[in-house]
């Protein structure tokens, strides 16, 4: 039988119920897969959901969480000027609410049809906003930001840093740590401590009123881990408004100066000479008379009583150059040379943070450079990497990098042994003996054992070295009996509104200690109870308490 | 056969019925999703604002001079400090100028 002469459902029956039953298995193939594919994958996560959780900055905070930086919502205004009709007018009316605006230059930019999109004011509060939104302005539009936020004001300003209006860190810890905060998520934790940071700009602020000054630099850090509790930098900044700097506090003078800082110098030389062994705590040295190094001649601002027999203690304790020249002389050029090489004085400093200035080095290494160094001259280096040269003698002798990022880990801390654990016992205990008896008096905190020295720099000018223009410093670790803290505090051009000598004694000394007493409590530092260091060790001849570098 | 189509179109009507109930179902918790992302936002930027006023207030230029005035607060000196081993020594000597506690007091006579 024909195809045609077949009934109608014999023929097509069958083939439409496999066509219907093919095509029902299909749809049903794809419902059941894709029912399947959300069941197992879940809703897929929108776009606008995943971009909104990198956008914030991460938060700034110190040891203990404290605030330091935060990113607000913020809005800027922004127009499109093919769709304002009178620019001028426009200009006029923002200005109104926002002062800031200059009208000419604006009413120029909204006046170019050929752009679509121009910016008026970036990071407006939300009360600037609403003012705008009040006059209905056409063409314009308000695009919602992040705003960087300093909640402290100057506190940290210097080490900070600030972003600029996209959000980019442009200064400090902003831009050093740029990439991690632009990540968003966990705040980043800084080692310093909110208070103790406060305490230490706090004291170089008071030490405006009593000393005229051009500017100061504190920082106080933890010698057994490098951690730095506090790095100021006077005149302070406020980076929520980066644009006021003053030029006398633009410079970051804790991180970025260098600086020639004087008989801070002076126990390293000795570290280094005990180090060779080439110096006993019991040697003594004639400085009565001025030493004569090729032209120059190496002289002691004020003469040490016991001049023909001084000890190196008392050479630190009275601040004597002669006395540090003999034992530069001893320890040699190339060994002074190495050591302060190992303490990180010929190099930038390398670590993460904020980076330092690299240092200003001699040269040549001649005798006279040897000479001068051993006191601290003719070798400019930045406060931050000074105050390292510091921690060990709190330590038992090991050279840390500084650590700014919490939590320190003690096992991945790195530490280079530049001297004995006697050596720095010995020096530390001469500088206790400067503190009590010596040029460091005035950096005394009952309880807190101060062990430092002071240090008193002329500033290098276009002939030579200027005698009215000083740099003083004091640098020291306490409690000197279980050191703990180094602390360092550099003047420029500081001079006592009370006639005082401008020296470390009367100026730097003092802020350091008052420094301590406030930050040692917030530290943790349980005061000294026992008086017993007090004692004057047999190698020390107390001359007076007279104060001279 | 034409049953086996019948209850085929049947389940697929179903299953259409339930995918276009399980998209709105998905629309809805996604509207919803978004929602609760808006207000997550909107509360976490509360925060943000109120974390900043909270430092903004609570730094130490502000705080200290209200602690020193207001409630008579100031930074331990060292020698507020003592060690254990002289505690016994101290409490000797504060009980010296320290009032007497109420266990310590003598009995008041009652007025008659």
């Amino acid at each position: 039988m024909s195809l045609r002469a077949r009934p109608y459902e014999d023929v097509w029956g069958p083939r439409r119920a496999r066509i219907i039953a093919g095509v029902l298995g299909v749809l049903f193939t794809v419902v059941v897969g894709r029912a399947g594919y959300v069941a197992f994958n879940g809703p897929e996560q929108s776009a606008q959901a995943a971009t909104a959780s990198v956008e914030r900055r991460a938060d700034i905070v110190d040891r203990k969480g404290e605030l330091l930086a935060t990113s607000l919502a913020a809005w800027s205004l922004a127009a499109d000027p093919r769709a304002i009709w009178d620019a001028g007018e426009v200009a006029q009316d923002i200005a109104k609410v926002l002062p800031g605006i200059n009208v000419k230059d604006l009413t120029t930019r909204l006046s170019d049809r050929e752009r679509q999109f121009v910016w008026i004011q970036r990071g407006l509060t939300p009360r600037q906003k609403q003012a705008v939104f009040d006059l209905g302005l056409e063409g314009l539009r308000f695009e919602e930001e992040t705003r960087r936020v300093y909640p402290r004001g100057p506190l940290a300003g210097h080490f900070l840093g600030f972003t600029n209006v996209d959000g980019k860190g442009v200064e400090g810890a902003e831009a050093a740590f740029d990439a991690r905060l632009k990540r968003g998520g966990e705040p980043v934790r800084l080692t310093l401590d909110a208070n103790v940071q406060f305490a230490l700009e706090d004291e170089l602020e008071k030490a405006f009123v009593d000393f005229d000054m051009k500017g100061g630099a504190g920082i106080v850090l933890d010698a057994q881990t490098g951690a730095i509790r506090a790095i100021a930098s006077w005149p302070q900044i406020d980076p929520n408004r980066p644009g006021d700097r003053t030029e006398l506090a633009k410079p970051n003078r804790a991180i970025n100066y260098l600086f020639e800082l004087g008989s801070i110098y002076k126990p390293l030389t000795v570290a280094a000479a005990m180090e060779a062994g080439v110096l006993r705590t019991t040697d003594t040295f004639d400085v009565s008379e001025p030493l004569k190094i090729g032209a120059a001649m190496v002289r002691d601002p004020h003469k040490l009583e016991n001049a023909k027999m001084a000890t190196a203690a008392d050479i630190l304790a009275f601040s004597s150059n002669i006395g540090a020249v003999e034992i530069a002389r001893r320890l040699g050029s190339e060994k002074q040379k190495a050591f302060l090489g190992q303490v990180g004085l010929l190099d930038r400093p390398t670590y993460d943070g904020p980076q330092a200035a690299a240092p200003l080095t001699p040269s040549e290494w001649d005798e006279l450079t040897s000479a001068t160094v051993s006191y601290g001259h003719g070798l400019a280096v930045s406060p931050l990497a000074f105050a390292m040269t510091y921690a060990p003698f709190a330590n038992g002798g090991n050279y840390l990098s500084p650590v700014f990022l919490e939590p320190v880990d003690p096992a991945k801390i790195e530490k280079r042994q530049v001297m004995s654990a006697s050596t720095a016992r010995a020096v530390t205990d001469m500088m206790r003996q400067t503190v009590l008896v010596g040029t460091g008096m005035n950096a005394e905190a009952p309880g807190y054992e101060v062990a430092g020295k002071t240090g008193t720099a002329e500033k290098p000018g276009p002939d030579g070295y200027d005698p009215d223009r000083n740099i003083t410093s004091f640098a020291a670790v306490f409690p000197a009996s279980r050191p703990q803290f180094v602390v360092l505090v550099v003047l420029d051009e500081a001079e006592p509104r009370t006639g005082d000598a401008r020296t470390a004694a009367y100026t730097a000394a003092s802020i350091a200690g008052r420094v301590i007493a406030r930050a040692a409590p917030l530290l943790d530092v349980k005061p000294v109870l026992d008086t017993s260091t007090a004692e004057t060790p047999p190698s020390l001849r107390v001359t007076s308490d007279e104060r001279t570098l | 056969m034409k049953r086996l189509a019948i209850i085929g179109g049947l389940v697929v009507a179903a299953l259409a019925v339930a995918v276009y109930r399980a998209k709105l179902g998905a629309e809805d918790t996604e509207s919803r999703i978004a929602t609760l992302q808006a207000e997550a936002k909107k509360v976490s930027e509360e925060i943000s604002v109120l974390k900043a006023e909270e430092a903004y207030l609570t730094r130490p230029e502000r705080i200290g001079p209200i602690a020193r005035e207001r409630l008579g607060l100031q930074p331990a000196s060292p020698d507020q400090f003592t060690a254990p081993e002289a505690l016994q020594r101290r409490l000797g000597e504060e009980r010296l100028t320290l009032p007497a506690t109420e266990a310590e007091k003598p009995a008041e006579t009652p007025n008659r």
